[in-house]
């Protein structure tokens, strides 16, 4: 068989209908729109359909392990503190396999824009049930109902000092990008947790279905400085908010390495290491 | 019998009472006197409590190992009257304190000559807190071996300036009330050793030189998870930060250590990671993301007895089978297994250019003896050039409009680009991958990247180093890796002695396997015998499957002590049915 001539960076995989089109085209409007020039972004991406996102986009990017997106980005971060590093995450790898990361990294302030693509699912693996599905939902791996309760990203995130909070539905892509370029320019730990259709695997919660259950932070005017009041909404049931949560300045984790201050780490140049002083200890 | 300018001496006590300090003063000052020194502790997993050691063995010529028995014996309280009666030889002394340890001697049947030295009195009484008797054991031990209480003091003023002149004084002046003491009631020195004049030795645990080796080579960020006997490292690392202008990061566990630092390197900086064999497990999975992606990361897996927690403050060498193999599938690995400080520095230092020159994974292995283990060694100089290789200064976007970072070549080692540099974009993947990075299940690609991995294993082999080999006309020749060195060297001086020749083949380079050198050592027309911590033979099973060549003689240790000169000696000498 002839194969067609592969086109750089490959056509989207997803299947009709996924929310990932629309995270992407959120993504690269709002690194166009940052005003950095595209070299100094970073792109993590995890394992996952999410994550398959690496193949479509013409930037630097590292596919890393599942579940292990933060840590090399927060990597990145310290190698090079003048890049920007945005991790393109699903809920199961950011909130299961990698929790640990995303609960230390956040209180580290590390400055690194997490977006976790929440469909509630396991998607690339077909359909297994997530940390944020909800309890009694039938999945591949729960045939009768899934038993545990779901995981809340965002009262986690609040109470684990997490400097910028956010959820976004996946199809509002001009409000999504606009708050993607926010993350982008905050200094510090960004989470925004996007409300993501998977239409094969998680065919119930589409956009109807979010039409109905999200509603509007910004319209019930919640003040983001309020951490109470950031807490008591993401503690709601009845609805899903979506907007900023909560955002708080606070010095970046690399801001406070005292080695850092001189430059970022990938310039300390080591072509000549004087040790004099150091093996002094050693005599 | 001892060796004559040689000594061994031990401190014990409870844990928490500055066991450690004082074998480490005793032991630089020995260093200061131009003598070569072998420290070895024992301590259980306990913080307070429990008995602790410090063994300091000193010789002019060689001192690789720690011997059996001692010429002293600090003992700081009672049971250390009583664990260590295997430890004496005829001329043993131990040194004790009647009256604060409420000790009456009768009761513990010492079978050598012992000696109350009323440590805490003496202290006190020179002015200083009772927290200062070990200063007395430490100035009554110059007195015992006619050493120089003037280098002790330098010592002591270099290990304590920081706690201001007043402490010094003190501790200084009831190491002198303990020089006096000695002087006063026994007269003479039980044994001297010489000063060497013009020798100017560092001291190091492996640890320590593993730390400095790595800052000479050039690292910039140190991630770790702490684990014994690797802790060290990340404690050196992180109080030296400021000064070596390097980065240390404590992460929250080992996965995220190895990542994070696989992260830094992606994106230019030289970066290595230390853990112990539980830690290495859980590392494994991102192992293989090194050798897929091509990023350069050295490892330091400094193993304890295991399985799972086994015993963490004990020797052994049970990991070396896992560490070559560690990972999914196949990939081009550097392991390297120094055997004492100085191969540690040098190795460690060599292991930071070699990730970066082949952009592949290098790991050091260690073990809880090289580790924490103390070694006189020397350097040349104190200051190190390096040179970073491999990274594309322009870089080019091709037709497709990105840069082909892993394009095959003759050498299979591409040029980096890094991120911030324009026209350089790549895809570092976890995933098989084509030339630019990007996702291939093709089976035409996934054949030519591994193939390009492969070339890059076939050149790393160019890089192995001589083993260290010892041809004296022996009648046996014994193999060792790793840290076993130290004993083998020592057992060939004792083996000397009573007319038997050994010679020893120790491997510090373990991957890729020097099979040219083995197979030649080993086709000598001289049994051989492979001498290691573990309990099935792991060296020797690498030896078989590399070279061919089978292993019928093992000595083998695994009760997470490590090897005594004399154990080694007994093996050869029924092995040669001597
Ligand atoms: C260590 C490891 N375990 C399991 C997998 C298999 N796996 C790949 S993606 C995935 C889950 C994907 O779910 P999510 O992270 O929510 O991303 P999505 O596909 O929904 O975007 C799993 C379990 C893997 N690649 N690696």
């Amino acid at each position: 068989m002839n194969q067609l001539p592969q086109k750089y960076p490959f056509l989207p995989t997803w299947c009709p209908g996924c929310g990932n089109f629309g995270i992407m085209n959120a993504i690269k409007m709002a690194i166009a729109k940052s005003g950095h020039p595209k070299e100094k972004f970073v792109i993590v991406y995890d394992i996952g359909c999410s994550g398959n996102m690496s193949d479509f986009l013409d930037m630097y990017g590292f596919h890393g392990l599942h579940g292990r997106a933060l840590p090399p980005a927060a990597g990145i971060k310290l190698a090079n503190h003048d890049l920007k590093v945005i991790v393109v995450i699903g809920d199961g790898g950011c909130y299961g396999e990698g929790a640990t990361h995303f609960i230390n990294l956040m209180r580290g302030n590390h400055d690194i824009t997490v977006l976790v693509h929440d469909n509630h699912r396991y998607s690339l693996t077909t359909g297994q049930m997530s940390p944020t599905t909800d309890k009694g939902e039938a999945t591949k791996s729960t045939p009768e109902g899934s038993i545990e309760e779901p995981l809340n990203p965002l009262a986690l995130a609040i109470s684990n000092h997490a400097t910028f909070i956010a959820r976004e539905f996946s199809g509002a892509i001009p409000q999504l990008s606009a708050r993607i370029g926010e993350a982008i320019s905050h200094e510090g730990f960004a989470l925004i947790d996007m409300l993501q259709i998977c239409s094969v695997y998680n065919p119930k919660q589409d956009l109807r279905w979010y039409r109905e259950h999200t509603v509007s932070l910004e319209a019930e005017g919640h003040n983001s400085t309020d951490k109470a009041a950031a807490w008591t909404q993401a503690m709601r049931e009845e609805k899903l908010p979506v907007g900023l949560f909560f955002k708080a300045d606070r010095p970046a984790y690399h801001s406070q390495v005292s080695e850092l201050q001189s430059g970022t780490l990938v310039n300390h140049n080591k072509s000549v290491v004087d040790m004099t002083t150091l093996l002094q200890d050693y005599r | 019998m001892r060796v004559p300018n040689t000594l061994n001496w031990k401190v014990g006590g409870p844990a928490g009472e500055g066991i450690m300090t004082t074998g480490l003063i005793f032991s630089k000052t020995i260093a200061r006197h131009g003598i070569k020194v072998f420290d070895y502790t024992e301590y259980p997993s306990l913080i307070t409590g429990g008995h602790n050691t410090y063994q300091v063995y000193a010789s002019q010529n060689s001192a690789t190992s720690q011997y059996q028995k001692l010429d002293v014996l600090i003992a700081l309280d009672k049971p250390t009257l009583d664990l260590h009666h295997d430890e004496f030889y005829d001329n043993t002394l131990v040194i004790y304190d009647a009256q604060d340890d409420k000790i009456n001697i009768e009761e513990h049947n010492l079978p050598v000559k012992n000696f109350n030295l009323p440590m805490v009195q003496l202290a006190t009484e020179s002015g200083g807190s009772r927290l200062m008797a070990n200063n007395v054991a430490l100035g009554a031990s110059m007195f015992l071996f006619g050493l120089d209480l003037e280098i002790l003091n330098g010592v002591i003023q270099d290990v304590f300036g920081r706690k201001g002149e007043e402490i010094v004084t003190k501790n200084q002046n009831a190491a002198k009330a303990g020089y006096d003491f000695m002087k006063m009631h026994l007269g003479q020195p039980i044994l001297t050793i010489d000063k060497v004049e013009d020798k100017n030795y560092l001291t190091m645990t492996g640890n320590e030189a593993i730390s400095m080796g790595a800052i000479a080579g050039g690292l910039q960020l140190y991630t770790a998870y702490p684990m014994t006997p690797s802790s060290s490292v990340l404690h050196v690392l992180a109080e030296k930060a400021k000064t070596a202008d390097i980065v240390v990061k404590h992460a929250e566990d080992e996965i995220g250590v190895i990542n994070m630092a696989l992260g830094a390197s992606f994106a230019g900086v030289r970066s290595m990671v230390g853990t112990s064999g539980g830690g290495f497990c859980y590392m494994s999975e991102a192992l293989g993301l090194s050798g897929v992606a091509e990023i350069p990361l050295v490892v330091l897996e400094s193993m304890r007895p295991g399985p799972a927690a086994g015993m963490p403050t004990w020797t052994a060498q049970g990991d070396i089978q896992f560490i070559i193999t560690a990972s999914q599938d196949e990939f081009p690995r550097f392991v390297v297994a120094p055997a004492d400080a100085q191969e540690a520095f040098e190795l460690t230092r060599l292991a930071m250019d070699l990730s970066e020159k082949y952009q592949t994974l290098v790991i050091v292995v260690a073990d809880k003896l090289l580790s924490e283990s103390r070694h006189t060694m020397e350097l040349e100089s104190t200051q190190f050039n390096n040179t970073r290789v491999g990274f594309e200064e322009n870089p080019q976007l091709d037709e497709v409009g990105f840069y082909p970072r892993y394009q095959d070549s003759e050498s299979g080692i591409g040029k980096r680009t890094i991120p911030g540099q324009k026209d350089g974009y790549y895809l570092s993947n976890s995933y098989e991958h084509d030339k630019y990075g990007f996702a291939s299940e093709e089976g035409r690609v996934r054949v030519e990247q591994v193939d390009k991995r492969a070339k890059k294993f076939e050149l790393m082999k160019g890089e192995i180093l001589p083993q260290y080999f010892e041809d004296n006309g022996g009648e046996m020749t014994l193999v060792s890796y790793g840290s076993t060195k130290g004993a083998v060297i020592a057992a060939r001086e004792l083996l000397e002695q009573q007319g038997i020749k050994v010679n020893i083949f120790n491997l510090t380079w373990i991957w890729p396997f020097p099979v040219e050198q083995v197979e030649k050592v080993l086709s000598m027309d001289v049994p051989f015998a492979v001498v290691e911590g573990n309990s099935t033979g792991q060296l020797g099973k690498i030896i078989t499957m590399e070279t061919g060549i089978k292993i019928t003689n093992k000595l083998l240790k695994y009760d997470g002590r490590p090897f005594y000169p004399y154990e080694i000696v007994q093996f050869v000498r029924n092995t040669l049915k001597k």
